[in-house]
């Protein structure tokens, strides 16, 4: 943990980070209130569920990159709101949703470790395939009026913190750093984005582990669908728009897991500083 | 090997077969299928589609992928649309699409080259850019209502020959030309195929890398002229899913994603099956959303029966590579 947190100091990003806030305290000092704080929360869920996926995926290398995650999370976020709208239980729709997105990644992971082809082409190919059939599916329409009591993970704050980011968020992310710095099988990611003839020589699964986190990946864009569905209660075929670029640039920023939800903040807050409200409006 | 054996391990010839047998599916289904104004609007609609995937089959030669090609068509159509509005000449109004175009592959070949970012991070990165650029020269709003100043240049034809097929036909053969004749053939194949022992052998891979992206551009330019003489109207979703379109007639047609290879007869007829499939979903009923689905698990399925059948190579981590 203390390499980690050394990591931390150190790292440019969060020098990036500081001079992002400077600027906003300069040119907008709305942003410091500190219901925007609650908002930029709010707002990082999605892509700070996204991006740990995404995060994991490119570490363990072979040219690791999932672009369908976008598409996985309007997909999944539509399946649970079709099924609480006939009539399954909020609990089992949840967990059957992420269930679906685990097997959407599932597919990735599949076609990329058996056939050894490129993830890049692969996810591209499931990128429009499942993006696609949120929108056929739906016609573009989408999927509204659950009950409001499905909204109270997705609409509540504790102390101006949102409950998906207490519940969701934060106890995910320390478990998957936990994995990642403190367990064989962090230690086997490293070592299989590092060198994977070498992993391969020792014996590690390379092509389960593989398999694992492309699953993985496709798990936590369900939870990010899931949350965007308890949060507007409704289930757009476009909420994942841009996550693929979004969860890419803000891996790419952080470069190491530990850092990675700073990462996420600082993308999200960058709209903010143009325009606190429009971002807000688009989305709603 | 022998003729036979040959002939059928063409990718061309499977593809014309493929073609046949879809047809033949399609007419089964839908009588409207084999008519001749049928047959003549696949034609029209791959026109576009024709350009930018012999640029694609460059960048893909060069172990490239290029994404924003669909952005880079949407802000090029945008400045052909301006300039017709605004009474251009024709040979401005013509020359304006390929500058720009060239100007914005040249940007993505920057990124590549001299920023040394992973292609399809670079690229993906600038069709953000671009989608959000387009909204912001239309602002929201189609061109439309344009007149018919390309007209001329355009939408003739001599001796019965649609002159659109004509330049389209020119294209490839300057590709051909390229690829079999000039040294940059072999530098482009050399760069994907192995791309350090290309430097080791003193092929210019940056020159080679700005070539195909510059190119490329010069393609999606003018299928951008191509397309406002041919709808006269410029909307903020012109030129959207060409990208994963060409990527997949690319990859029908024999490219590789992992560079070295090049057949742009393949690429052809991998442009006509495309539209052809896209084409005979619609005439089936399906709501053209559903374009989308079918491009892309078209794509899947010519990865995963390529794969089986073998033709791959196994080492698959060379077009991203992250720290």
């Amino acid at each position: 943990m203390r390499i980690a947190l050394k990591q931390i100091r150190f790292s440019g990003l969060l020098l990036l980070w500081l001079i992002a806030l400077a600027i906003f305290a300069v040119w907008a000092p709305a942003f410091f209130s500190l219901a925007n704080f609650t908002s930029i929360l709010q707002f990082s869920t999605l892509l700070a569920l996204v991006t740990l996926g995404q995060t994991f995926v490119i570490l363990t290398g072979g040219g690791g990159i999932d672009l369908s995650v976008g598409g996985i999370v309007s997909l999944s976020g539509l399946f649970i709101a079709f099924l609480i709208k006939q009539g399954t239980p909020a609990l089992a729709a949840g967990i059957a949703g992420v269930l679906f997105g685990g097997i959407l990644g599932s597919i990735n992971g599949l076609i990329i470790t058996r056939l050894r082809l490129l993830p890049l082409i692969v996810t591209l190919g499931t990128y429009y395939a499942y993006n696609g059939l949120a929108l056929a599916l739906t016609g573009g329409a989408p999927i509204s009026g659950l009950p409001t009591s499905f909204g109270i993970v997705g609409q509540n704050a504790v102390l101006s913190i949102p409950l998906h980011t207490l519940l969701l968020v934060l106890p995910i992310f320390l478990v998957m750093m936990f994995i990642l710095a403190q367990t064989p099988l962090g230690r086997w990611i490293y070592a299989i984005g590092g060198n994977e003839k070498a992993a391969r020589l020792v014996g590690l699964p390379v092509n389960t582990i593989r398999l694992g986190v492309y699953g993985l990946s496709g798990i936590l864009a369900a939870l990010a669908g899931l949350v965007a569905d308890s949060w507007l209660l409704s289930a757009r075929p476009n909420i994942g728009d841009n996550l693929e670029l979004l969860s890419l640039t803000a891996t790419l920023l952080a470069e190491r897991a530990s850092s990675a939800v700073r990462a996420v903040w600082l993308v999200h807050s960058l709209p903010y500083c143009s325009s606190p409200h429009s971002k807000l409006g688009s989305r709603c | 090997m022998n003729r036979k054996q040959w002939l059928l391990g063409r990718r061309e010839v499977t593809l014309a077969l493929a073609c046949v047998a879809a047809s033949v599916l399609f007419q089964f289904l839908s009588p409207y299928f084999l008519t001749g104004p049928n047959l003549i609007t696949i034609l029209r609609n791959s026109v576009e589609l024709l350009l930018v995937s012999l640029g694609i089959s460059f960048i893909l030669a060069t172990a490239g992928i290029d994404i924003a090609v669909g952005g880079a068509l949407g802000i090029c159509a945008i400045f052909v649309g301006w300039s017709v509005q605004g009474g251009w000449p024709l040979a401005a109004v013509l020359l304006i699409g390929p500058l720009i175009g060239t100007a914005l592959g040249l940007v993505s070949a920057a990124l590549i080259v001299w920023g040394k970012i992973p292609p399809i991070i670079a690229t993906l990165g600038l069709f953000g850019v671009y989608r959000a650029a387009i909204f912001l020269l239309l602002g929201g709003s189609w061109i439309s209502g344009l007149p018919d100043t390309l007209g001329p240049a355009v939408n003739t034809s001599i001796g019965g020959v649609p002159v659109v097929g004509v330049y389209v036909l020119l294209c490839y053969l300057v590709g051909w030309l390229i690829i079999r004749w000039l040294p940059l053939g072999p530098a482009i194949l050399a760069t994907g195929g192995n791309e350090r022992a290309a430097r080791l052998s003193g092929v210019p891979i940056g020159k080679t890398k700005f070539f195909v992206y510059g190119f490329t551009g010069l393609l999606v330019g003018f299928a951008a002229v191509l397309y406002v003489a041919r709808y006269r109207n410029v909307e903020t979703s012109t030129g959207g899913l060409v990208a994963l379109d060409a990527i997949v007639a690319s990859v029908l047609g024999g490219a590789s994603v992992l560079g070295g290879k090049a057949n742009l007869l393949g690429t052809m007829f991998g442009v006509l099956l495309v539209r052809l499939l896209q084409n005979g979903f619609v005439l089936m009923g399906a709501p053209s959303l559903w374009e989308q689905v079918i491009t892309g698990f078209l794509l899947l399925v010519v990865l995963i029966l390529d794969a089986l059948a073998g033709n791959r190579r196994v080492n698959g981590s060379r077009l991203v590579t992250m720290p």
